[in-house]
């Protein structure tokens, strides 16, 4: 390992800490209602008759809790982290930077009470309704005021690449929430969109869209050129590609939402502009991809031994497929094929529990250690072991519906000579039914390792300051 | 001016812009001057106390 230099800067690491905690908390939780929503597709008794345990109410509740209670928490942590660590200096505005916990919290816990309840603005990703939706802009202003503030402060001449991409995120999603939340209420629980017909459907997907670039996306590559180069011991691949990388994604990725109304009321045009923006953003996700691949260049053996940089490089793998499956289903031909069908369920999956989770998990694996004083995790083992149970479980999910939702669409489109369809729904429903059980499967797997995860964790808090050391390098 | 020329206008400034980008930096600047930036995330490295006084023993 590479130090330089001993520093000893006094960093808030409560609030990290915190955050840290409550990735893998509502991670946990947010994956159990994955799996019931799994288990429901195949045996619909599940929902017991009860309302609030309907198919419909739960959907947006497993999304809202794992984009915005686990990955969120897990971009707060990290930010939080890397932040303080790049800039050398402590946290600017300590309480807002509480704020933003207890704020965050309140927001999941609304969530959490008012989805299943049925009370709900129907724009997915922006359930949440306008009181809610306050909060959340109260929050989201404070984070960036800290993050910012931090950055103003900071005690190095640069700002390391990892803040432009957590400093762009910020930004944007603040833009889109306020944006695409315009609405005027006519209760405490319901509000109508100031926006009308197709415009309003472009709106949520010009949010919807960038909700992916910029939270699940941008944010998440912060996290990549911190967490990779550090893990690995070496600095990333080439840090010119990086400040490309960061540019070329913050023109496009605006442009593209359009490709999620392929065929709509929405003009032609605007399809196509979505369409072409698409494709050519295949070329700086991968520029990103490779560039955090090849950070491990010379150092490969140490995929053998570290299970968390094995999380990392992983994740990232995810990510190039994802990155290239994406600007395919965008072209409007694959488009009619893959709409509607399992494939997306797919595409989002291996974007989600591939990119998003397996590098906020590897990020939290370096981090918890680090924030609470130990040398490593408690067992490097279990995180072996975890590695493999989420990497089978994703694999199991993304092929099944890959299989399933191309069958899908073939069945759909097909027709008789005399015009009329060969298959029904249900006929097409019945042949996805062994791909449901295969994700179910796949889901109780991912789950599993979140909850050695989580032992792994409150082992490693519970264990006596520095009592555990770290790994020793194999030079 | 209409909607449409401007749109064109600012679409013709990204591109000079990105492109005058990728000039500064892969012509104008040499890769020494990345290599600071670069190593930032190991310029603090604080290890616990445990950590300083013995690197290597340990499994
Ligand atoms: C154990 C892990 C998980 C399981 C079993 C699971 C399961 C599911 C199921 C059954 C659906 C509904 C699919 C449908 O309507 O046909 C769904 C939707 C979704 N999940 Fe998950 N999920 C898991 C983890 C995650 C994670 C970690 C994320 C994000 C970070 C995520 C993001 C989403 C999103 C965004 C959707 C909506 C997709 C769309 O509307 O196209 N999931 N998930
Ligand atoms: C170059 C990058 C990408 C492009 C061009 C792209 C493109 C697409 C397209 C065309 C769809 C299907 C729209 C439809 O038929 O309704 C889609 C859906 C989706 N993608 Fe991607 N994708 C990309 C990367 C990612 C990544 C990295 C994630 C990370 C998690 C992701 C998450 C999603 C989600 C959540 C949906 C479902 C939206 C919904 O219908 O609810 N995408 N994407």
């Amino acid at each position: 390992m590479s130090q330089t230099k001993s520093l000893n800067v006094d960093y808030n690491y409560t609030v990290v800490r915190l955050f840290a905690v409550t990735t893998v908390l509502w991670g946990i939780v947010g994956m159990v209602v994955g799996v019931l929503l799994a288990a429901q597709l195949y045996w619909p008794a599940l929902n017991f008759d009860t309302a609030w345990l309907t198919y419909s109410r739960l959907r947006p509740l497993h999304t809202n809790a794992v984009i915005f209670a686990f990955g969120t928490s897990a971009l707060f942590a990290t930010s939080y982290y890397v932040v303080q660590r790049t800039c050398q200096v402590r946290l600017f505005a300590e309480k807002l930077a509480m704020f933003t916990f207890i704020g965050w919290q309140v927001v999941i816990i609304a969530a959490a009470i008012t989805l299943p309840l049925g009370i709900s603005q129907s724009k997915e990703y922006a359930e949440l309704e306008w009181p809610i939706d306050i909060l959340i802009t109260l929050v989201w202003v404070s984070y960036a005021i800290v993050f910012f503030g931090t950055l103003v402060k900071r005690n190095t001449s640069h700002i390391y690449v990892a803040n432009w991409f957590y400093g762009g995120f910020i930004i944007t999603v603040a833009a889109l929430h306020i944006v695409n939340s315009m609405v005027i209420p006519v209760s405490l629980f319901k509000s109508y969109s100031v926006y009308a017909g197709a415009v309003d459907a472009m709106v949520q997907w010009w949010y919807g869209h960038n909700a992916v670039g910029f939270l699940l996306t941008a944010g998440f590559l912060g996290m990549m050129y911190y967490f990779v180069p550090k893990q690995a011991g070496r600095p990333v691949y080439s840090y010119r590609l990086s400040v490309v990388h960061f540019w070329a994604l913050i023109a496009l990725y605006i442009w593209a939402g359009s490709h999620h109304l392929h065929y709509t009321a929405l003009p032609d045009w605007t399809q196509s502009v979505g369409m072409v923006m698409s494709v050519i953003l295949f070329v700086p996700s991968w520029g990103g991809m490779i560039n955090g691949i090849m950070t491990l260049s010379g150092a490969w053996h140490k995929l053998k031994t570290d299970p968390i940089l094995r999380f990392l490089i992983v994740s990232l793998s995810f990510y190039g497929m994802s990155t290239f499956e994406g600007p395919m289903m965008a072209i409007k031909s694959v488009n009619a094929l893959s709409h509607y069908t399992d494939w997306t369920i797919g595409h989002v999956h291996s974007g989600a529990l591939g990119w998003v989770a397996m590098i906020s998990i590897g990020a939290m694996y370096h981090l918890i250690p680090a924030v609470f004083n130990q040398g490593r995790m408690y067992s490097i083992k279990l995180i072996n072991t975890h590695f493999w149970l989420h990497t089978i479980g994703v694999v199991l999910y993304i092929v099944a519906m890959w299989i399933s939702g191309i069958m899908q669409g073939m069945m759909w489109r097909a027709v008789n000579t005399d015009g009329t369809l060969t298959y029904s729904f249900v006929q097409s429903l019945e042949a996805s039914y062994p791909f449901y059980l295969m994700r179910f499967i796949g889901g109780c797997f991912v789950v599993t390792g979140m909850l050695i995860m989580a032992y792994n964790v409150v082992k490693t808090i519970r264990a006596k300051d520095g009592a555990l050391e770290p790994v020793a390098e194999a030079a | 001016m209409d909607m449409a020329t401007l749109h064109s206008i600012f679409t013709v400034l990204v591109f000079v812009g990105f492109i005058g980008l990728v000039v500064w930096l892969f012509v104008l600047k040499r890769k020494p001057d990345f290599d600071e930036q670069a190593n930032l995330p190991f310029a603090d490295d604080q290890k616990p106390k445990q950590q300083q006084k013995q690197e290597s023993d340990h499994e």
